[in-house]
């Protein structure tokens, strides 16, 4: 496992080179001069190039690209080019654990959901209930999130009344975002828990454990369950990026003050640093939410050995 | 074996492929239909609910709902269609040439493609019509960058299994050059799985599309989308609730049209994926 772990680590290094190198190409493609942008019109031009200088900018761009490495290398991502002297790590320091709160309690409501509805539907195939299931799924993939969240905004909140449209803070500020969020995790979830309990149960030795006189709950319980479950839990990775990046435009529509509105927010006011870090920061984490399911495979069946 | 002659549809394909159809021949014809273009207001008409003479009401500034949910309609379906035809032949192309040459240019494009499926899609787009700004052609660029890199993998695998074939070896020994081969056999061939992969992915780029207009960093008002009407009705949703359901419906059902008609194309096409 250690050396599986070294290979996968250094197997990420040509992506990370390549990913920074694409955001780096981008910042230097966007209209406006950072010099301009950050300290005005400067008239005097000993002042310009002291300035340019104390921001790298003299330098040839290859430089310029391992100074930036250097710096996101020391999670430092520069200053707003809005809020003057305010550092963008603070920016996101801010924002980031609301929008990774709300895609988490996403997440648990999609395993504690999908997972009894998918095995629900997988013992009886082609019943009304799998149909359901199937209809749901398929509408919580195929239907627009924020199509959804106008519908229950607008039947909870302006019709029904009981909850807030927007804002932040109590819990019941919570209840639609995490509804309207955990819909495609749900269906993801549930389509993969019915599909690999399916086919668990085509095996030879749930039909020895049936035959052995094993009540069905047993048989669902401890051989089919335990088994699908090595599959359903590498889901819970791809269903946890879905709840993350859903989660960003989520916020927008019910006003929560997470990493979504700071992106949308820095992209009217071309707070570049911003988005760079945003857009950097998510991929980051969704390499290693991608390394720790592969991890998570190894460690969870005994089968798969990595040498 | 053609792929024509044997093509069957099961119902639910057909119901989904007629409903897509029904929506791009709507987003074409109505525009001569109605006598107002998407922005011009009529400022003693606003808000008015669905009547006789606008079946989907108007909006905020009097401009005919019903002609701007067609032209929103045009630009998705173009902008969609556009990135979707740009990807599939960038991405064909890469992952032909991948495939069959393998090597180091096998191993440069597959090292490119992992970096581009690194981006969660949503943040690339954000990236590229964020900082460049969002023009048209920046949306259909970014959407074609985030769609071609899993159709060259795809393209690539077939591509691959295609070189150790026979009839390859046997083109070779009756002469034929790198580039014949390339494209009366391997291109032929994975045209399949190119055209599979390329009907499921119109669905995903239109809600992408969707979802950038709907944040105000895709097409930009007062060039109607669909996302942008949804976002554009949202702050009325209490007084006039048709100015955000009535996109939304139209947008859903269009995706969903999508992804059923896509599903079972792929299905009729490549008897491998069919679903369980």
């Amino acid at each position: 496992m250690p050396r599986y772990l070294a290979y996968r680590i250094v197997a990420m290094l040509p992506i990370i080179v390549g990913v920074t190198l694409i955001v780096f190409v981008v910042g230097r493609l966007a209209p406006g001069d950072p010099v301009q942008i950050l300290f005005g019109d400067i008239s005097n031009p000993t002042v310009e190039a002291r300035a340019r200088a104390q921001l790298g900018l003299d330098r040839p761009l290859p430089v310029q690209y391992l100074r930036f490495l250097g710096s996101l290398a020391r999670l430092d991502f520069g200053s707003s080019y809005v809020y003057r002297g305010i550092r963008v790590s603070a920016i996101i320091g801010q924002a980031l654990p609301i929008s990774l709160a709300l895609g988490t309690a996403a997440l648990l409501v999609a395993v504690l959901l999908g997972v009894p509805l998918g095995l629900a539907a997988a013992l009886r195939p082609r019943s009304l209930l799998d149909q359901g299931v199937r209809l749901l799924t398929l509408l919580g993939v195929a239907v627009p999130f924020f199509v959804v969240a106008v519908g229950l905004v607008l039947l909870f909140s302006l019709r029904l009344r009981w909850l807030p449209v927007s804002g932040w803070g109590t819990p019941a500020h919570l209840v639609l975002p995490v509804l309207v969020l955990m819909l495609r995790p749900t269906a993801y979830i549930t389509r993969i828990t019915r599909l690999s309990v399916l086919q668990v149960l085509g095996q030879d030795y749930i039909r020895t454990a049936r035959a052995k006189g094993l009540p069905v709950s047993a048989v669902t319980l401890r051989h089919a369950l335990r088994n699908a479950a090595i599959t359903i839990t590498t889901t819970v990775g791809l269903a946890l990026s879905l709840a993350f990046t859903g989660a960003l435009v989520t916020e927008i529509i019910f006003g929560i003050p997470g990493m979504g509105r700071a992106t949308v927010t820095a992209v009217f006011q071309r707070d570049y640093p911003v988005i760079e870090a945003v857009v950097l920061l998510y991929t980051a984490l969704f390499l290693l939410l991608n390394l720790a399911m592969d991890l998570a495979y190894a460690a969870l069946d005994p089968r798969i050995h990595y040498a | 074996m053609s792929g024509a002659r044997t093509l069957r549809l099961d119902r639910a394909t057909i119901a989904a492929l007629v409903t897509v159809a029904l929506l791009v021949a709507g987003a074409i014809i109505v525009p001569y239909t109605t006598r107002t273009a998407y922005d011009v207001q009529d400022l003693t008409q606003t808000l008015q609910g669905p009547s006789a003479e606008h079946w989907f009401g108007t909006d905020q500034f009097g401009r005919d709902m019903m002609t701007r949910l067609a032209y929103g309609g045009r630009i998705s379906f173009a902008v969609s269609g556009t990135a979707v035809l740009a990807h599939t032949v960038i991405g064909t192309t890469g992952g032909m040439l991948a495939g069959f040459l393998g090597g180091a240019a096998d191993g440069v494009l597959m090292r490119v493609t992992d970096v581009f499926l690194a981006f969660p899609d949503i943040l690339f787009l954000i990236l590229i019509t964020g900082v460049l700004g969002p023009s048209l052609l920046n949306i259909v660029i970014a959407l074609s960058l985030v769609g071609w890199a899993g159709m060259a993998r795809q393209v690539r695998a077939e591509a691959l299994a295609l070189r150790g074939q026979e009839f390859i070896d046997a083109a070779r020994a009756l002469g034929a050059t790198d580039r014949r081969i390339v494209v009366r056999h391997v291109l032929i061939n994975v045209l399949t799985v190119a055209l599979v992969r390329a009907s499921l992915d119109v669905g995903p780029v239109i809600l992408s599309e969707a979802t950038l207009s709907f944040l105000g960093i895709g097409i930009q008002p007062p060039m109607p989308s669909w996302g942008v009407m949804i976002a554009e009705g949202l702050p009325r949703l209490r007084s006039e609730p048709y100015l955000a359901l009535i996109p939304s419906v139209v947008l859903s059902l269009a995706i969903l049209a999508l992804t059923f008609a896509g599903e079972g194309i792929a299905e009729a096409l490549d008897p491998r994926s069919r679903r369980r």
